[in-house]
């Protein structure tokens, strides 16, 4: 018999600042947060354009265990298709990036055009009666595009994507360049050994404490909030950045200078659900893209970019930074990295997680708090338990 | 072309193994020790995949020396107490060693890491590549002009605290 999806044997607390570990841990979770959120009705970035400057150009990734390819077609034109033939299913590219007019799979030869359409089947005489190649292009999930930014899903449900941004829209568009002419400097690509919710879940407590180079490079903490965007989960983090001054810490300290952005929109951040974020910080533009492998294990992509009309003096700067600052080995984020790892095995204890710092009430959900509050995270935690259908015990 | 001597390819050698002896017993100053103190030493590691791509962002870019000085603060003072150590091993062959007419060689070297998590106590690859270094060898000692570490892991399955 088919327990009920409902509750799923979860007690969640009464108190909104607190999260059961067990959604960190368990494994038929996991599975069902795959079909009601990474399947379910969310938007997903999965790349920008200005990784597919070029007519041809493509790259492949996953949302969940699904595989995509994004390309940008000899017309032009920017699509998404299932990674799969149309015929038996069998993944058609395997590089993550090139460029090419035709994508052939080698199992039976079937070949199709860069917009998808199929151009080629051997033996197709010998097919079922009636026979169409236009019934077999290669199939392709809903997409929509934000400044350049990329987003699928697989759901019918899903709204329009205007109205699944909410009002992280201008946050976005500002990390994005407002007009999205980004040009692609690189990756940093690596798997953290943790649940996905517990990558995301970085807060705004910690920076100042958990990172050292904060304070040993003078940074203080400057005027900034961050806010809820409404009701499905995403957060947008505002704050200025106090110019690294007086402090001799660095032998180089060209690698922290604001040499094109405003410091007093030195670090902005926006949070999409379930698991993108856009970040400008310094000079920095970075989107991460991240995908949930399993409960134990989330792949992380840290995109960065300079913009079409940066200076060659400007773009390497943006590069030498981005390449220092964040990411798996960057000074401000390596430790993150590690706290990820920890978490995880901390969350196979029993029991919650309980959130402190701005938590005003434990019966409601905020929408606006201060720069170094970690309650801008329960939004979040609230959207993902509706979307669950975890219910609140009573109080 | 100049020709490319026993005496070179044993300082070459040499070199590369006081590297990843400084590595593998977390000298981080032995580390830095093994670059040329000239403004433009350089240490980057980046991805084949990068390379492949003409893609410029690398994973660690040290690309002065007072970058390098700098990487050796992160790793001793700011990140000190945060992370989950590990032990390395590095492994390296030499593959190639071209003469160049300026003093210096062009060498590279296979390498593979195999790292062990002290909380795990498990010892796994860390990663593979190749060193693509350009070593000087003026006044009888060599150093590292540039350190290149190309891994073929385009996904790291880990954080990298060290140099690779």
């Amino acid at each position: 018999m088919n327990k009920p999806l409902q509750n799923f044997d979860v007690l969640w607390p009464a108190r909104t600042n607190e999260i059961p570990k067990e959604v960190f841990t368990r494994a038929d979770i996991y599975e069902e947060e795959l079909k009601r959120i990474f399947y379910g009705p969310e938007w997903h970035p999965v790349a920008h354009e200005g990784e597919i400057p070029n007519r041809g150009d493509f790259k492949t990734c996953f949302v969940g265990k699904v595989p995509l390819i994004i390309n940008r077609a000899q017309d032009g034109k920017v699509r998404v298709f299932f990674n799969a033939c149309a015929h038996r299913g069998n993944q058609l590219e395997t590089a993550t990036a090139g460029n090419k007019s035709e994508f052939e799979c080698p199992y039976h030869r079937w070949l199709f055009k860069d917009d998808g359409a199929l151009v080629g089947c051997p033996a197709e005489a010998e097919f079922t009666p009636g026979f169409k190649r236009a019934d077999f292009p290669l199939a392709q999930p809903r997409t929509e595009i934000f400044k350049g930014l990329i987003f699928v899903t697989f759901s019918d449900r899903t709204p329009d994507l205007d109205t699944f941004l909410e009002n992280s829209q201008a946050g976005l568009s500002n990390t994005l360049g407002n007009d999205g002419r980004l040009k692609l400097l690189g990756y940093q690509k690596v798997r953290y050994r943790t649940n996905w919710k517990a990558y995301i879940d970085n807060d705004g407590y910690h920076a100042p404490l958990l990172h050292k180079a904060f304070k040993m490079l003078n940074w203080q903490g400057g005027v900034g909030r961050q806010y809820a965007t409404g009701q499905r989960g995403h957060i947008c983090f505002e704050s200025a950045l106090s110019l690294a001054s007086g402090s001799n810490f660095l032998k180089d300290p060209s690698v922290v200078e604001f040499r094109g952005s405003d410091p007093a929109k030195g670090s902005n951040i926006t949070a999409l659900f379930p698991t993108f974020a856009a970040t400008s910080h310094l000079d920095m533009i970075n989107l991460r893209f991240a995908n949930p492998l399993s409960v134990d294990e989330t792949e992380v992509h840290y995109a960065y970019f300079s913009h079409q009309d940066d200076s060659p003096e400007l773009a390497h700067h943006r590069m030498r930074q981005s390449a220092n600052m964040l990411g798996p080995c960057g000074i401000v984020s390596m430790e993150d990295a590690s706290i990820f790892h920890r978490i995880h095995i901390g969350n196979h204890t029993p029991g919650n997680v309980t959130f402190q710092k701005g938590v005003k009430s434990v019966s409601v959900v905020d929408m606006e708090f201060k720069q170094n509050d970690e309650s801008g995270n329960l939004p979040r935690w609230d959207y993902y338990r509706r979307s669950m259908g975890f219910e609140r015990q009573s109080a | 072309m100049k020709k490319i001597t026993a005496q070179d390819l044993h300082s070459i050698d040499e070199l590369q193994t006081s590297y990843i002896n400084a590595l593998d017993s977390k000298n981080i100053p032995g580390w830095l020790e093994t670059f040329a103190v000239v403004p433009d030493a350089s240490y980057i590691c980046t991805t084949a995949e990068s390379v492949d791509r003409n893609l410029p962002l690398a994973l660690i870019l040290d690309d002065c020396h007072a970058r390098l000085q700098d990487r050796v603060t992160y790793i001793t003072k700011s990140w000190a107490g945060t992370f989950q150590d590990y032990r390395t091993r590095h492994f390296t062959q030499r593959v190639s060693a071209e003469a160049q007419a300026d003093n210096t060689v062009k060498v590279r070297t296979n390498f593979t890491v195999i790292y062990t998590p002290e909380d795990t106590g498990s010892s796994e690859v860390l990663t593979a590549g190749v060193y693509e270094d350009v070593v000087s060898l003026a006044n009888g000692s060599a150093k590292f002009i540039s350190k290149k570490a190309v891994t073929d892991t385009s996904v790291l399955p880990r954080y990298l605290v060290y140099p690779l």
